[in-house]
């Protein structure tokens, strides 16, 4: 038996276009409001194909491995919840750490995570559910940690709740996959100010942020994969940029940094 | 409610009455009188508030101090769904336009003064006052402009405002002051601050233009200076000009 390995397809950065985060949310909007793809769709394929990348980040083979999902409460985070339930049905070991109270959550994100308590996943809050120490030692001997904090609607350094979990994925120096770009870096500049997380590997939505490319962004993100969530490139011509079929060969891309 | 105590005095069961919004405009008097109806519960930390078990259908104000709102999962370990601190109402809602939070349990984290009311005593105290009447109307209103604002967080919003929160955002990062404001200490092309914003650079330039004879900004050789920060944060929380 062969095992395909998708994220096989590669691409070169030069000539695949970028988003800033202004132009990301506009794609968002234009997907939800002119093409009615709504957001759990979006999310469902985040979540699937950020499993795949872990998968393949971990040799091959899922069974019995130890994730720690680190959540935030967006988008970016729903989509880490949605990886959690890959995760777990494809037999990893999963535990999930929210940076914020559960209520304070997307709407999208409310309803990944009440099918991952129906699943009986271990789900907590980090600071209120479990003590520093407990949350230390268990993304400390994970295999590997899922960074799933902040996305590209960063806003500013990462504070308070954010920034406490964001810290402790730091510190626990193991192999970390961030989705869409590491958690405190900015999505425009690629500067951090405060603190980030330094991506074995990172998967990015849709098209690449232009932060993973310049100033610190290509220390934090590791191997770069570029990942498909279903948007038509006619979408796109409204932005003024023309993707062609840029995942004709494969929905997840590893995508090289141009030297 | 695990235990409830009753407060020592009077007063002090008057004095933080008179702090919920729910009884604000109310005399001295109407709120002895609420004082006579309710209960008010002192817990200290880790203490139970809120249980599934607990009679439906009673609202609880958090008067002082911090409390969560969390629920058991499968596994038997606690999730946290929220934290409320002073002025929130908790409990049973419908009185309050809001449904009961299913299998919820609160706990106080820090040491807490909560204020009881059974619907029929709200019932009938919005009878005898109708301020109070007046005052959930007005709490009600605040949670649907809450909503509201959430709402047009999440659309679009116009060039000028998105301009002037990235700017602030910038100068956040990377700004020094100077004695003409706040110096953003980064090299940007129009064409660039036009991409962090998703507009044209042609708009870009317009709205510059704009923020500059306001006398928001000044701009020189690709740095911009926050001359006007208030102003500025002012059109980026949507303020008309």
């Amino acid at each position: 038996m062969t095992i395909t390995v998708e994220p096989r397809s590669q691409l070169g950065a030069r000539g695949i276009p970028r988003v800033t985060a202004a132009q990301m949310a506009e794609v968002d909007r234009l997907a939800s409001d002119e093409y009615g793809i709504g957001i759990l769709q979006m999310m469902e394929q985040a979540g699937s194909h950020l499993a795949e990348v872990v998968r393949h980040e971990l040799g091959g083979d899922l069974v019995g491995r130890s994730v720690v999902v680190a959540v935030g409460s967006g988008n970016n985070g729903g989509g880490g919840l949605a990886a959690a339930r890959h995760l777990s049905n494809r037999g990893a070991e999963v535990r999930v750490v929210l940076a914020r109270p559960a209520m304070r959550s997307s709407e999208a994100s409310r309803g990944q995570l009440a099918t991952l308590l129906a699943m009986a996943i271990d789900c907590c809050v980090a600071t209120y559910d479990v003590s520093d120490d407990e949350l230390a030692a268990a993304m400390g001997t994970a295999d590997t940690v899922v960074d799933a904090i902040v996305g590209y609607d960063l806003g500013g350094p990462p504070r308070d709740d954010v920034a406490r979990l964001i810290g402790h994925v730091v510190d626990a120096r193991r192999p970390v996959v961030s989705l869409d770009l590491p958690s405190g870096l900015d999505p425009d500049s690629g500067m951090v100010s405060g603190i980030a997380v330094t991506a074995a590997a990172t998967m990015t939505l849709a098209l690449p942020k232009p932060g993973l490319f310049t100033a610190e962004g290509p220390r934090h993100t590791g191997r770069l994969y570029l990942a498909d969530i279903g948007l038509p490139p006619s979408l796109y011509h409204g932005l003024g940029l023309d993707v062609g079929s840029l995942f004709a060969t494969g929905r997840i891309m590893r995508v090289h940094q141009d030297r | 409610m695990t235990s409830t105590l009753r407060p020592s005095s009077l007063s002090e069961k008057l004095g933080l009455l008179s702090e919920v919004a729910l009884f604000a405009g109310l005399s001295e008097e109407d709120i002895a009188d609420i004082g006579h109806s309710t209960t008010m519960t002192h817990c200290t930390r880790g203490q139970q508030i809120l249980s599934p078990d607990d009679p439906p259908e009673r609202i609880h104000i958090v008067k002082k101090g911090r409390v969560r709102v969390y629920r058991i999962t499968s596994d038997g370990k606690q999730l946290t769904l929220d934290i409320h601190d002073k002025g929130t109402i908790l409990g049973d809602m419908q009185l309050l336009g809001q449904d009961r939070l299913p299998e919820a349990y609160a706990e106080a984290i820090d040491d807490a003064v909560i204020c009881t009311i059974t619907p029929g005593e709200l019932r009938r105290l919005i009878e005898r006052h109708p301020l109070i009447g007046v005052n959930i109307i007005a709490h009600l209103t605040r949670r649907l402009d809450a909503a509201e604002r959430e709402l047009e967080a999440m659309a679009y919003h116009r060039v000028d405002q998105r301009l002037a929160r990235k700017l602030l955002d910038l100068g956040q990062r990377f700004g020094v002051k100077t004695e003409r404001g706040t110096l953003i200490q980064a090299r940007l092309t129009q064409q660039e601050l036009a991409e962090m914003i998703g507009t044209t650079r042609e708009t870009l330039a317009h709205t510059l233009g704009d923020f500059r004879r306001s006398g928001l900004i000044d701009t020189e050789r690709h740095q911009v200076v926050i001359r006007d920060a208030e102003r500025l944060s002012g059109i980026a929380e949507g303020d008309e000009d």
